[in-house]
Formats: C-alpha cells, sequence, structure tokens
C-alpha cells in the first residue's frame, strides 16, 4: 500500500511485506507505547494522547511537504520559511479583518506561490533544489521580516483558534483528520492519477522521464508548489494551536522545521534519490517521533536530549536501510 | 613469443547473469591484440578483470607466467597494467602534468613538488608526442588531446600492458590515425596492447591478433589476423552470417513526405540538414559514433533546441519545443541508444515503463483519474505482440534482458501510436534471437505506414533494413544513396560517402573462403 | 606589455571579486565615511575573523564534492564544551582549547566515516549528525550559557591593534595553512582529484576515504575554531553558537568559486568572499537600512553566483559539443 513502484519479489526468501519498513516502524511505535504507558503515568491519557495528535498532524503534513519534491527527485530547504511566511499571512490577514477563510486561502495560495516559484527557479536554472532552496529560504524569510518587521500577531480571529482545539468524538484533534485527508489525497495522487505517476518517473530518471514525453518541467513545478502548499498548511495548523503568528516559530531562516520534514519520510522509506513515495511509511514516521518527544518529556527526560535522540534515530534508520539494500542484491563481498 | 598476460577459464556472473564463461586470452609483449564482440558480450567484464575492478569467480591469470590475482585497481596499476577507458578518467580542474603523475605525486619536504611534477610529466608526454603545455588544465583538451593523455599516463605507470577500450569513438579519422602511429611505435618497443573496438576496419588495419567473444565465451583466442576477413569477425561475433538482405520492399510510390527537414541547425552544431522520410519507409542514418546522428534525432524530437532552418510534418511547419509536443501533437517518438539510461527507468515496472507515453491520455476528468487497472489493459496487447518475457507486467525493468528491456522502450511508442518512429541503435547488445525480431517488426511498422528513422552504426545491419540509406559525417549529411541491399556494394559507396575519397584498403578486405574455427 | 599584464590579471580567478569588493568599499566610503573609522573597519574585520573558519569549515568537505550540515553544531558543541571545562572544573585555558579542538576533530572524524564506511551522501549524514550534536549541546547546558569565561580567552576574542583584531591574524595564518593543504600537499590533492573526478581518483589509486576523512575532519578542527573565537569575542559560551552558520557557510566558498560538485576551491576567493559580505552587512547598517534585508541579499547572491556559475559552465560545454 505504500510505494508506487511495482511490488518487488520478496529478498532471499523473506515475503516481501516483512521487509518493508513500514512494518519495522509499527513494531518499534508499538514498543515505544508500551514502554512509555509503563514508565510515564499519565501516557496513554485522553489529555495526553490528544496533545500527541495534534503535535502529530502537523509534523505529518510536514513530512509530506518535504516527500512530494523527494518524489520527483529534489528537496525543499525552504519548507520552514515557507511555512511561517504563510502564517504570518494568514495571520496578517485576520488581524486586518479578513473572513477566515478567506485568510487561510490566502496563506494557501502564499505557500503554492512560493514553493512554485522554487520550482520555476530550479527549472529554469537547471541548477539543485539543494542549492536554490537553501538561497530561497534566506530570502523567503528575510522578505517575511521585513513585511511583518518580525512582529508576532496575536489577534486572530476566534473561529480559527477555535479549529485549533476542536476535537471529534471527544478525543480526535480535527486537523488529525486534516492529516488523514492529506495522507488519502496523495495516496489518490500518487496511485490513481497521470499526474502522479508523471512525477514518480521524473524522479526516477529526469532524462528518461523527458525523453518518453513525460512534461518534466510541469511535474517539478508541481512538485515545489504542492511542497509549499503542505508547508503552508502545517503552519497554519500550528498558528492555529498555538493562537499567533509568530516569525519565530520555525526558526531562524525556518532551520527548525528541517529535521522534522525530512525525518519522517526518510524513516518511512521514501526514496532520497527520487521515484518513490511512502505516504503510509511517513506517517509512521512522523507518528514514532510524535511519540518518542511526548515520551520522553513524561519522564523527564527534557526536550533538549529529544534532538540527539532524533538524530541517532535517523542515522540507524540510514544505515540499517542501507545495510539491508547491499545484503538483498548479495553486494556485500563488495 | 611468450605471453605477458594469460588468461585461462575465468568466469563471472553478476545477479542471475552470467557474463563470461571460461574465457582465455594471450597478450603478448609488442603486438597489438584485437578484443572484439558485440555490445553485452563479456569485453568490459574481461577488462575489468584485467585492471583489477572486478574479481573473477574462477578461473587464473597469469604475468609473465606468475599468477596473479588483483582485488584493487591499485595492484593492477603495480603490476603494470594501464588502461584506456571509454569513459575519460581525468581530473578536470587539474593540469595534464598532474594527472599524469596524480598515483605518485612527489613531494619535497613534505610539499608537492610541482618542479617534480612537469619533469616527469613532460617525459611521457615527449615519449608519445604530445606537443602540449603540462600546465594546461585537462577541461581545455580535446577529446583526442585527453585520450593521449590517458596514454602517457598508463606509460607513466610503467606499464607494460595497455588496455585501450574504443579508442576511436569519438575522435576524428585524422585523429585516430595519429593515435595509431602512437601504437605502432609502443609496439615496436615491446608493449602489450590490448585493443577494443567495434570497427572492424580499423582492427584489421591496425591489429595482429584477435580474440572474439560471443555471449560472454571466446569464439576465438589469439587468432592472427593474416588470412581473416570482415566476414569471418562479423560470423565469430553474432554466430552467422550478415544478415540475408531481405528482398527489396516493394517500391511504392512514396509520395509527400511525413518528416521533412530543410537547412537544419541545432544547438548541437549541426548545419544544412537536409532529410525527406516517408510513410512506409525505412530510413537509414548511417554514420560513424560521434558524428550527431543521435543529437540530430533529438531535435527532431524536441530536445535539442533547433536553431535555423524547419522542420515540417505532414507537409505543415512544425513547431516541437519539448518530447511532449512531439509526441501529443506530431506523434513522433524516439526509442533512445541508451537503453538503460534513457530508454527505460530500470526501478520501475514494464507497465509504468510502457504506459508512460500515454497516461495523459487515458486520465478521466478533472480529477485525471487512472486505475491500475486501466493502466495494465492498455499495456498488455503491446506486451504481447512484442512477445516481452517476464513473470508478470509489474516486474521491474532492470531485472529483463537486454533484448527485453529494448521490446520495452520500444512498446512504449507503440502503445503510443507514434506515426514517426526514429530507432537509435535499436539492437546493440541485443541476443540475436531479439534482433531479428526487431527488423522483423520495423519491417511491420513501416507496411503498416509508419515512418521509420533507423540510426545505425552497423552497416550490415542498414543495409539489409533500410530502404534508403543517408550518411552523416561531423553534424552534416553527406551522402543520401537508394539502398541496393548488396552488402559489398553498399559498404563500399558508404565508405566513399564518409571519407569522400575511395578507399580502397579499408572496403575490400578479403573476403577469402578461408574459414577461421569457431570453438 | 603592459596591457598583456593587465589583461591576464584581469582573468586570473578572482579579479572579478577583487573589483567588485573595491567598488563595494569606494561606493560605501562615498555614501557614509564613517566607513574608514578606525572602529567601523574593526566591525568589518572582526566579522571576517569570525567566519572565516566557518566559511572554510565548508569548504574543505565541498573540495571533495559532499557537504557537512553539522559545521555550525559541531561549532555549537565545541564552544560548550570548552566553556563548561572552563567554568565548572577550571580546567586551565589552554587545555580547554585542546580538549575543544580535539571535540571538533572527534566529531568531524565520526562524519567522515560514517560517509566513507556506509557510502550513504553526505546530506543525510550530516543532517543526522547536526541534530545530534544540536541535541547534546542543548542537552548538557538546558540551554544555559556559560558566562565566566576566562580573561585570556575575552582577550583572544576582542583584543585589537587600531582596526586590525587579534583574531584575524590567527585565522589569516589557519586560512594559510588550508591554502597550502589543498595547493601544495598530497591528500589535499587527492581530496580535490576525488572531488573533481572520483572515478580517476580510484582508478588512479588514491585512498578515496582516506580522503573523505580527513575532509571531514579537517571541518571538524576549523568548526572548532572558529566556535573557540566565538567564543572569546561574545565572552560568554552560549550553546546557540553556531546556529546561524549554515548559509554563511554555503555562500562564502561558493561566491568565492567553488565548485558546486567538488574538485574546485579558492581560499583567496573565498576570504574575498567574506569580505565582500562583511562588507555588504556593515552597508547594511550605516546606511540604515532595514538589518532583515541582509537575509534576502544573502539568499539572491547565492542564486546570482551559482547562476552565473552554471551559464559559464553551460557555455564551455556547449564548445566541447560543436568540437
Amino acid at each position: 500500500m505504500t510505494t508506487l513502484d511495482a511490488t518487488a519479489p520478496g529478498r532471499r526468501g523473506l515475503p516481501a511485506w516483512l521487509t518493508r519498513p513500514s512494518v519495522g516502524l509499527v513494531v518499534i511505535i508499538a514498543l515505544m507505547i508500551a514502554v512509555f504507558s509503563i514508565t510515564a503515568p499519565g501516557f496513554l491519557s485522553p489529555f495526553n494522547t490528544f496533545a500527541i495528535s495534534r503535535e502529530l498532524s502537523v509534523a505529518i503534513v510536514l513530512g509530506y511537504a518535504m516527500m512530494v519534491v523527494l518524489g520527483v527527485g529534489g528537496m525543499n530547504l525552504a519548507v520552514g520559511s515557507i511555512g511561517v511566511c504563510v502564517a504570518m499571512a494568514t495571520a496578517g490577514l485576520q488581524a486586518a479583518g479578513v473572513p477566515v477563510l478567506v485568510s487561510v486561502a490566502g496563506g494557501l495560495v502564499c505557500g503554492a506561490f512560493l514553493g512554485g516559484l522554487n520550482g520555476v527557479i530550479v527549472v529554469r536554472t537547471g541548477l539543485s533544489s539543494f542549492m536554490i532552496t537553501l538561497a530561497t529560504m534566506s530570502i523567503y524569510f528575510g522578505a517575511m521580516l521585513l513585511l511583518s518587521g518580525a512582529q508576532a500577531i496575536r489577534n486572530l480571529d476566534p473561529a480559527f483558534v477555535a479549529f485549533g482545539r476542536a476535537r471529534i468524538a471527544g478525543t480526535v484533534p480535527l486537523m488529525f483528520l486534516v492529516a488523514v485527508a492529506i495522507a488519502v489525497a496523495l495516496t489518490y495522487l500518487y496511485r490513481a492519477t497521470d499526474i502522479g505517476r508523471q512525477m514518480l518517473f521524473t524522479g526516477a530518471n529526469p532524462k528518461a522521464a523527458e525523453l518518453s514525453g513525460v512534461p518534466v518541467v510541469r511535474a517539478v513545478i508541481l512538485a515545489h508548489a504542492l511542497s509549499g502548499l503542505l508547508a503552508g498548511v502545517a503552519a497554519i495548523m500550528l498558528t492555529a494551536r498555538t493562537g499567533a503568528g509568530v516569525p519565530s516559530m520555525a526558526g531562524q531562516i525556518g532551520r527548525d522545521w528541517l529535521l522534522p520534514a525530512f525525518i519522517a519520510p526518510v524513516l518511512g522509506g521514501s526514496a532520497l534519490a527520487g521515484g518513490s513515495v511512502a505516504i503510509v511509511g511517513t506517517f509512521l514516521g512522523a507518528t514514532l517521533v510524535a511519540i518518542l518527544g511526548s515520551g520522553l518529556r513524561m519522564v523527564n527526560i527534557g526536550d533538549f536530549w529529544i534532538e540527539l535522540f532524533l538524530g541517532i534515530i535517523l542515522l540507524v534508520a540510514v544505515l540499517a536501510d542501507r545495510a539491508r539494500s547491499l545484503w538483498s542484491s548479495g553486494d556485500v563481498g563488495r | 613469443m611468450s605471453a605477458v598476460v594469460e588468461i585461462r577459464g575465468a568466469s563471472k556472473s553478476f545477479v542471475g547473469v552470467q557474463a563470461l564463461d571460461d574465457v582465455s586470452l594471450d597478450l603478448a609483449g609488442g603486438e597489438i591484440h584485437a578484443l572484439l564482440g558485440e555490445n553485452g558480450a563479456g569485453k568490459s567484464t574481461l577488462i575489468k578483470i584485467i585492471t583489477g575492478v572486478y574479481v573473477p569467480d574462477s578461473g587464473t591469470m597469469r604475468l609473465d607466467g606468475a599468477p596473479v590475482s588483483f582485488r584493487a585497481p591499485r595492484e593492477a596499476i603495480n603490476a603494470g597494467i594501464g588502461a584506456v577507458h571509454q569513459e575519460r578518467n581525468l581530473v578536470p580542474m587539474f593540469s595534464v602534468a598532474e594527472n599524469i603523475c596524480l598515483d605518485r605525486l612527489p613531494t619535497s619536504r613534505g610539499l608537492v613538488d610541482r618542479a617534480a611534477i612537469m619533469a616527469d610529466a613532460e617525459q611521457w608526454m615527449k615519449a608519445i608526442g604530445l606537443a602540449l603545455d603540462p600546465h594546461t588544465p585537462v577541461r581545455s583538451l580535446s577529446v583526442a588531446q585527453m585520450q593521449l593523455v590517458e596514454i602517457a599516463k598508463a606509460l607513466s605507470l610503467r606499464s607494460r600492458v595497455l588496455l585501450l577500450d574504443e579508442p576511436t569513438a569519438s575522435i576524428t579519422p585524422h585523429e585516430a590515425e595519429r593515435l595509431f602511429e602512437v601504437l605502432r611505435d609502443l609496439r615496436a618497443r615491446g608493449v602489450a596492447m590490448l585493443f577494443v573496438s567495434h570497427r572492424l576496419e580499423e582492427v584489421l588495419a591496425l591489429c595482429d591478433r584477435v580474440t572474439v567473444l560471443r555471449d560472454g565465451r571466446n569464439t576465438a583466442v589469439g587468432q592472427p589476423i593474416a588470412g581473416v576477413g570482415r566476414r569471418d569477425l562479423i560470423r565469430l561475433m553474432i554466430g552467422r552470417d550478415e544478415e540475408a538482405a531481405a528482398p527489396a520492399r516493394p517500391l511504392r510510390d512514396r509520395g509527400a513526405p511525413s518528416l521533412e527537414l530543410q537547412g537544419v541547425a541545432t544547438a548541437a552544431s549541426h548545419r544544412d540538414i537536409d532529410l525527406k522520410l516517408h510513410a512506409g519507409e525505412i530510413l537509414g542514418l548511417y554514420g560513424l559514433v560521434g558524428c550527431g546522428r543521435s543529437e540530430l534525432a533529438k531535435a527532431i524530437i524536441g530536445a535539442i533546441p533547433v536553431t535555423g532552418g524547419e522542420i515540417r510534418v505532414a507537409g505543415k511547419p512544425a513547431k516541437i519545443g519539448s518530447v511532449s509536443q512531439a509526441l501529443a501533437r506530431y506523434r513522433i517518438g524516439y526509442v533512445s541508444e541508451d537503453r538503460k539510461g534513457e530508454g527505460v527507468v530500470l526501478d520501475q515496472a514494464i507497465t509504468t515503463n510502457i504506459a508512460v507515453t500515454v497516461w495523459a491520455r487515458l486520465a478521466r476528468g478533472w480529477l485525471r483519474f487512472l486505475s491500475a487497472a486501466r493502466e495494465y489493459a492498455a499495456v498488455k496487447p503491446f506486451a504481447e505482440r512484442l512477445q516481452i518475457r517476464a513473470p508478470s507486467l509489474a516486474v521491474l525493468v532492470g531485472k529483463l534482458s537486454g533484448g527485453n528491456q529494448q521490446k520495452v522502450s520500444v512498446a512504449k511508442w507503440l502503445l503510443a501510436g507514434t506515426e514517426i518512429l526514429i530507432m537509435d541503435e535499436p539492437t546493440v547488445g541485443i541476443d540475436v534471437g531479439t534482433k531479428a525480431a526487431l527488423h522483423r517488426l520495423i519491417r511491420e511498422l513501416a507496411d503498416d505506414g509508419k515512418s521509420i528513422l533507423l540510426i545505425s552504426s552497423d552497416m550490415p545491419e542498414i543495409v539489409a533494413v533500410a530502404d534508403r540509406i543517408v550518411v552523416m559525417n561531423a553534424f552534416r549529411i553527406v551522402g543520401m544513396i537508394e539502398n541496393s541491399h548488396s552488402y559489398p556494394d553498399m559498404s563500399a559507396t558508404i565508405m566513399h560517402v564518409i571519407h569522400g575519397v575511395a578507399d580502397v584498403e579499408l572496403t575490400t578486405a578479403p573476403l577469402t573462403e578461408a574459414l577461421v574455427s569457431s570453438s | 606589455m603592459i596591457r598583456d599584464r593587465l589583461l591576464r590579471l584581469a582573468r586570473t580567478e578572482n579579479a572579478g571579486l577583487v573589483a567588485i569588493l573595491l567598488i563595494a568599499v569606494v561606493a560605501l566610503t562615498v555614501a557614509n565615511p564613517a566607513f574608514l573609522t578606525s572602529f567601523n573597519l574593526y566591525v568589518v574585520l572582526t566579522s571576517v575573523s569570525l567566519w572565516t573558519c566557518v566559511a572554510l569549515a565548508q569548504m574543505t568537505t565541498l573540495a571533495t564534492g559532499q557537504m557537512s550540515l553539522s559545521v555550525g553544531s559541531l561549532g555549537g558543541l565545541v564552544a560548550i564544551v570548552v566553556g563548561g571545562l572552563c567554568e565548572l572544573w577550571g580546567v586551565p585555558l589552554p587545555l580547554a582549547i585542546i580538549a575543544g579542538l580535539a571535540v571538533g576533530l572527534a566529531g568531524g572524524l565520526l562524519n567522515g566515516a560514517l560517509i566513507a564506511t556506509s557510502g550513504i551522501n553526505s546530506f543525510i549524514i550530516t543532517l543526522a549528525t547536526f541534530s545530534a550534536f544540536h541535541g547534546l549541546t542543548l542537552g548538557l547546558t538546558r540551554a544555559i550559557p556559560f558566562y565566566h569565561m576566562p580573561d585570556a580567552l575575552k582577550a583572544l576574542g576582542n583584543a585589537r591593534f587600531g582596526a586590525v583584531p587579534f583574531m584575524l591574524g590567527i585565522v589569516l595564518v589557519v586560512a594559510l595553512a588550508v591554502h597550502i593543504i589543498f595547493t601544495r600537499t598530497r591528500i589535499g590533492r587527492h581530496m580535490l582529484a576525488y572531488g573533481g573526478n572520483p572515478t580517476a581518483a580510484v582508478l588512479s589509486g588514491l585512498s578515496t576515504k582516506r580522503a573523505v576523512i580527513f575532509a571531514h575532519a579537517l571541518s571538524g578542527l576549523l568548526s572548532a575554531i572558529a566556535a573557540i573565537l566565538t567564543v572569546g569575542r561574545l565572552q560568554i559560551a552560549q550553546p546557540t553558537i553556531g546556529e546561524d552558520w549554515l548559509i554563511v557557510s554555503f555562500a562564502a566558498p561558493i561566491i568565492g568559486g567553488a565548485s558546486l560538485s567538488g574538485g574546485h576551491v579558492s581560499v583567496p576567493g573565498t576570504l574575498l568572499a567574506l569580505a565582500l559580505l562583511a562588507v555588504i552587512n556593515d552597508a547594511l547598517v550605516l546606511l540604515g537600512v532595514d538589518p532583515f534585508w541582509v537575509q534576502v541579499v544573502l539568499g539572491c547572491l547565492i542564486l546570482a553566483v551559482v547562476g552565473a556559475n552554471r551559464l559559464r559552465e553551460g557555455r564551455r560545454l556547449g564548445e566541447a559539443v560543436a568540437r
């Protein structure tokens, strides 16, 4: 269910589903939940699960924002900057009295535009998306600071803030459903549309894609625009939750969002080089990170150490994946 | 003469593919020894074993009679084996001198000794008559010059064995002649040289003995060239005589051209290209590697910009800005010569690779819905027509044989209903059976009214299949001939057209009946 | 004769940068003569001094065609190690500095070893170690800086002779050493060979593992130097040191002429680029421009330089094809 490319025959006799990252993730998540529910009283309380799922919603969508660009073989370092631009735009519109839905729409358009701009620069110059988004992360952030004067915006529309607190059936945050809806939409995109297929084909081999008549330029720009849009969604969710548009919400030039944005897709099995995306995997990856964070906080290990854990997890995950692919292709001797 | 390099019973396999099977080679000092074989016959693998990149699964290798086994390129270099590969292996930003001395940068008092590098390099450059400023950065050299630098480098490693892999692939005939002088000089000095090339004319003119590989096995080991003709070499390489010329296809009234190029110039520096292709016609485009044929094809389909002249499709001027436009608007398709890099995507399934050209057409509604079932239903008939052998269409293309991969590469254009199909070296590195099947397919397509532009540097193939032959050289069209399908006549005519002079030596290789024993 | 010499000079690699820098300095002086005051020049040169080793740290990895996202966070870790040793355990400054350098070296070695042995690309490895080092830094200090630094360290960061900070001498020596490594030592040439054409390096029998590990180790060491100088300058050991190093660490070497794919770097170019960036930053202050423009200008500069490089390369490739 996770990746678009064909089901590869099982490696070395193990059934294919067992070697997919998702299975390992589910196991680890289950273990973590077990451990934390024992060591941290209240871990499984409705209050905590609600808190985790709200945080999780943002992380999932952010992970998708990076995933869609990884799919076409690029990356988007500007997710944080675009996110904060969208947050400030939406907050600014609301503070100016614009109706909520219009302000959200405006913010999303801003996100899609900034993302699309990244895409256009990438295809027009032929430069790596790493370099381009390294530069635009700075440019977008600077522009946001100039326009907002680095001032937080706190007078948001009450309806908007209510969305941030809304829950379905008493326990599930509304924004979690938004994240799930996005996951479903992305699954549809990659499995049931021509555009999604074209994006993945482009990511797998841009030259072959171009020579097969795939509109590569359009695919890349769309992927980047989609990335900006999703970064915007994540930012809007976060803003609704905190109740204020804060310029420092993603850190200086948005760099605080880099790790969470990458770790979810990478843990989930999306190929860094492009060509395949793991939608369920990214979801699970973000879940693992959120549960780990919450659990560590509850056993008083403290916020500060979480990043260390995440770094180690990411390292272990990529090393394990590398070992796995070497082992399965029988090249260990090399 | 005792062998310098002696290989016996070498075998090597990779994930299901037997690249070499019990192969032998005898390389003596003071000779230029040809290594022939189609792409995929195992030449590359054999070379990589000699140069220490691969370790053979079984078999022995002896250097001057003593057994050796290289586990890394460094060991082969230390043992005196130098190689000039197809791809340039020079550091672009470094000077010629530093590239030559890269493996042994001299130091004095801890710092790299520049003067010593220059002196060292100059010595070797002089040895092969390379008149260049050793300070020149390699990236500003021509391909031929880079090749000579690589030879100087190999010599400087005190190589007694020199492997040359397709050395004339991207250089002019004049530069090639220069290279041959250098090689003959080295031969006189006792260097053992292994010369890998597709150009039989060169092999017959330059080499002393020949070893031939086919499908990973020897069909000839150290056969002296004297008394061997072109036909014999081909039989050794592909196992049968050159394809019996099919009866010329009925010459119908060609009518208006389906594709016409007039005075076309491209960003790849083509000039004055005039070409006419008709429906139901197979037009062969012949030229040596590097003369600009693939680039011309890519210009026609919109991947390379056209800077001058006009392209007309079905009589109307065509503005082709991208491959997707070429396909959607003008029904033009291109089967790339780089099968693995451009023709197919190895990491994706067969279905994906074939359906890619029609995804946009199959998607329905503003939600662009396209189910996997619909995709499969569209692909299946074409997979069947081309007889693609695979356990299922969900298999990754990278797992297929070369022939089947090529079928996938062609199938996607058939599914897209292309009317004008450009096929670039479609049968290189493909087994004999698939090759024949592809030739049959090309004829069928032409009979159906499609227009085929067949690009090939395999003269027998073009003479057997094409209706007319256009000859290219150095990014220009130099001739256009009707095909009589008679190999001796056509090959002479084509050579004449390319070189502009009747080059007797190259074309009338003795077609004697002296058979070479095929093992 | 003179014309020929001038033309040859104009074609030398950094001529363009020197010209732009001169123009910028002249223009700025005209716009605001306060630029040339001793204090202002001191500020500019201090900025250059602090950023030099940061830029060189990234430059060394770029030379091999790789990158290190952990340049800043490794710096932060070194800063608090030095600060912590001095403040909490009263370790003598020279020992603390050596310990800091050792931590930087170790961090770099870790990066290099992971990349060289696993073959995984440097982006993702250094993304992971960046988080690990940063998390370690924050965890150990709970985000609280060390406030009591030894006087000698403070002097190191703040002593000056007129307009010239003492640190400048140190970093120029370091820069010279790095320059010599890349132009005149074997390992330096090997690093560049690997960056320029990895296959050629392998086939020439060079130890590419050693080149990669050395590059990252040197990078870690340079991060450490930058961190120690920063602590001296700020007079406190902040765990946030290094957090803003990312963009400049890439911008300066690239503006200075480094090739993105590896194989070519320029220490003089990087220094000139740093000078230019410092002057631009100073200009924004002196001209009363909103300081938030810095980010925008920096980003645009990177795009401009990378784009120009691409154009130049594209033209050359076109020539090669035409032949």
